[in-house]
């Protein structure tokens, strides 16, 4: 089932909910027990896009776009979604398509909606590529995935489902996957502490990671100023489409990376005149940035933390 | 509904279904007391302990009130406000703020001085699991009032030091309001709870906290808390007043290993003159 990427074009003009409903109105019945829709966004590059849903909603497993890159040598996952099941229907997915090894799966951070589904692939022996910060962030997640979302690993949810990356990236990495080359690049401290971006020579096409948020607010859990100064640079880079980690399909990247961008910046903003005022975190929480509240998704489930960890930090700025 | 001194929580049942999934990825709306929250074993303790057959009022808000976000938003540093209203600004003897289910329920007592005109105290506490926070206050008059919130949240006396945990310990800063009815202080400190694990090396942090803090102006002790670990990492004290407070404002610090930092605010004329020392014992500077 290969979209054109017309189609795509078409759908990213809608509005975002209405999309997703759309899209998994469409859902094949090929799979035994959950098959995800996938689009084929240029030649070999397959993406399958998240709902725009709460972490703590039904389908939150959902929520983050993942898919897969095909060389002519072998397959690379880029990350593997919210649970066994969505990374079993990722796998499945890719299975559809080629008998090809799956050599690499490849987290862009470690937020569990992207990761949760890596032991899917175990099986597969692939290499597990992050940020060099990927392994210790893991570590960190661990008990908290277990407790809150031990429902998306198999049963009984065991540490061992939930699998660091064997080959950590420190600056950059180039994969082979046959035909075409993959140009894995590590981020300073920016949505996290470790972000990485994946660019496909051949069709270039960027993979943001959730350095690029679109229409769902972004979620601070490195540095909001970090993070102005990465996607200053991710601006700049020369790029024919950027798959983000939530939303729609941009081609023009600078563009997409505005409303990010002025969100963070009022947040950085506000926090600082709060603070220069003297005011509690409360008084933070409920005036800054308020303005920006009508250009989002999920502006209630994220934009108080957001508001929280920036204070935090600029204290001691 | 980010209003806090307008919006009120959802009914308990509601509150406690939503605390089942509430993680940290919450909500923004804040509660305002209304004296009704849950009962727990640990108050019951409590009051039995602190208040001996006393009775405690629970019902005007404008004599005093406790906001706390029904969904914080960070489990390990959810933000308290205690409310004085005129009636009580100047005749509060000490207050007591309590977190039913926390390991350590008692998250600090404030003695405040006689007359002393405190009108807002603001703090950031551990949340370890969904609770009910509540403040007694002793008036100067020997009656007690209490007020509490309901706090949905999880995992915050567990939560892993912070990635900014590193810094100068005991380093304080100074932030007035430009009416300087109002003083921030924030501490630099890792208030370890004693519940938290080293991710690194899997073993447990021992508790090392802020246990006293004394904030005077003018050469005059406003008011002396007796703190705790569920004081958040890097702990905050807002004071505000009803009126001016005057400078030098300086804070004493002591910690659970007995290391000593004070700090002093001169007023905004002389606020590069701002000053932080800090003498520790056993090694903990």
């Amino acid at each position: 089932m290969r979209v054109p990427a017309l189609r795509v074009l078409f759908l990213r003009a809608l509005i975002w909910p209405m999309a997703s409903i759309m899209l998994h109105a469409s859902v094949a019945a090929a799979a035994p027990d959950l098959a995800i829709t996938i689009h084929e966004v240029a030649p070999g590059v397959f993406v399958h896009l998240g709902r725009q849903l709460a972490l703590d909603a039904p389908g939150h497993d959902d929520i983050a776009n993942i898919g897969f890159i095909l060389g002519q040598r072998c397959v690379a996952v880029i990350d593997t979604g919210g649970s066994m099941r969505i990374g079993r229907a990722l796998h499945a997915a890719i299975r559809r398509r080629t008998g090809l090894p799956i050599c690499y799966v490849i987290n862009t951070h470690v937020h569990v909606d992207h990761v949760l589904g890596n032991a899917a692939f175990r099986q597969e022996r692939p290499k597990f590529v992050g940020h060099s910060g990927l392994d210790a962030a893991m570590a960190r997640s661990r008990e908290f995935f277990l407790q809150h979302y031990a429902g998306d690993l198999d049963q009984p949810p065991s540490a061992t489902q939930i699998i660091a990356p064997d080959t950590p990236v420190e600056q950059t990495l180039e994969l082979d996957l046959g035909g075409r080359h993959l140009q894995l690049r590590a981020w300073p401290l920016a949505h996290t502490d470790c972000d990485l971006t994946v660019f496909d020579d051949a069709s270039r096409t960027l993979w943001t990671g959730d350095l690029l948020f679109r229409d769902r607010l972004p979620a601070v859990d490195g540095s909001a100023s970090g993070w102005l100064t990465v996607i200053d640079q991710l601006a700049r880079l020369q790029v024919v489409r950027a798959v983000p980690g939530h939303g729609p399909l941009s081609t023009d990247l600078p563009s997409a990376l505005d409303p990010e961008r002025r969100y963070l910046r009022a947040l950085i903003d506000g926090v600082r005149d709060e603070l220069a005022q003297g005011s509690s975190m409360q008084h933070a929480i409920a005036h800054v940035a308020t303005a920006e509240m009508p250009n989002w998704l999920l502006w209630d489930s994220t934009h108080a933390r957001n508001v929280a960890r920036v204070y935090e930090q600029m204290e001691w700025q | 509904m980010h209003a806090p001194t307008t919006a009120r929580h959802s009914p308990r049942w509601r509150a406690a279904a939503l605390s089942l999934l509430a993680v940290g990825f919450c909500g923004s709306s804040f509660a305002v007391s209304d004296g009704q929250t849950p009962s727990s074993g640990a108050w019951e303790y409590l009051q039995k302990q602190f208040y001996p057959d006393r009775s405690i009022g629970v019902l005007d808000d404008s004599y005093m009130s406790l906001t706390a976000p029904a969904n914080t938003p960070d489990p390990a540093a959810t933000p308290l406000t205690l409310h004085f209203g005129d009636a009580a600004v100047g005749h509060i003897k000490q207050i007591r703020v309590i977190i039913d289910n926390n390991p350590s329920p008692l998250a600090a007592t404030f003695d405040v001085a006689g007359g002393a005109r405190v009108a807002e105290i603001g703090m950031r506490v551990r949340i370890d699991r969904f609770t009910s926070v509540r403040a007694i206050a002793e008036t100067s008059d020997g009656k007690f009032e209490m007020r509490s919130a309901w706090v949905n949240a999880s995992g915050g006396c567990s939560a892993p030091p912070g990635p900014m945990s590193a810094g100068s310990l005991g380093d304080i800063r100074f932030r007035p309001s430009p009416d300087s009815r109002s003083m921030l202080i924030s501490i630099r400190h890792p208030n370890n709870s004693g519940f938290q694990i080293d991710p690194r090396s899997g073993e447990p942090i021992p508790s090392h906290y802020v246990s006293h803090i004394r904030f005077s102006a003018d050469g005059r002790t406003l008011l002396e808390a007796d703190t705790g670990i569920s004081l958040s990492e890097n702990p905050t004290l807002r004071i505000a007043s009803d009126q001016p407070l005057p400078a030098p404002i300086v804070v004493d610090i002591v910690d659970s290993k007995d290391a000593h930092f004070n700090a002093s605010w001169r007023g905004a004329l002389a606020e590069s003159a701002a000053s932080s020392t800090g003498s520790g014992a056993g090694g903990s500077r």
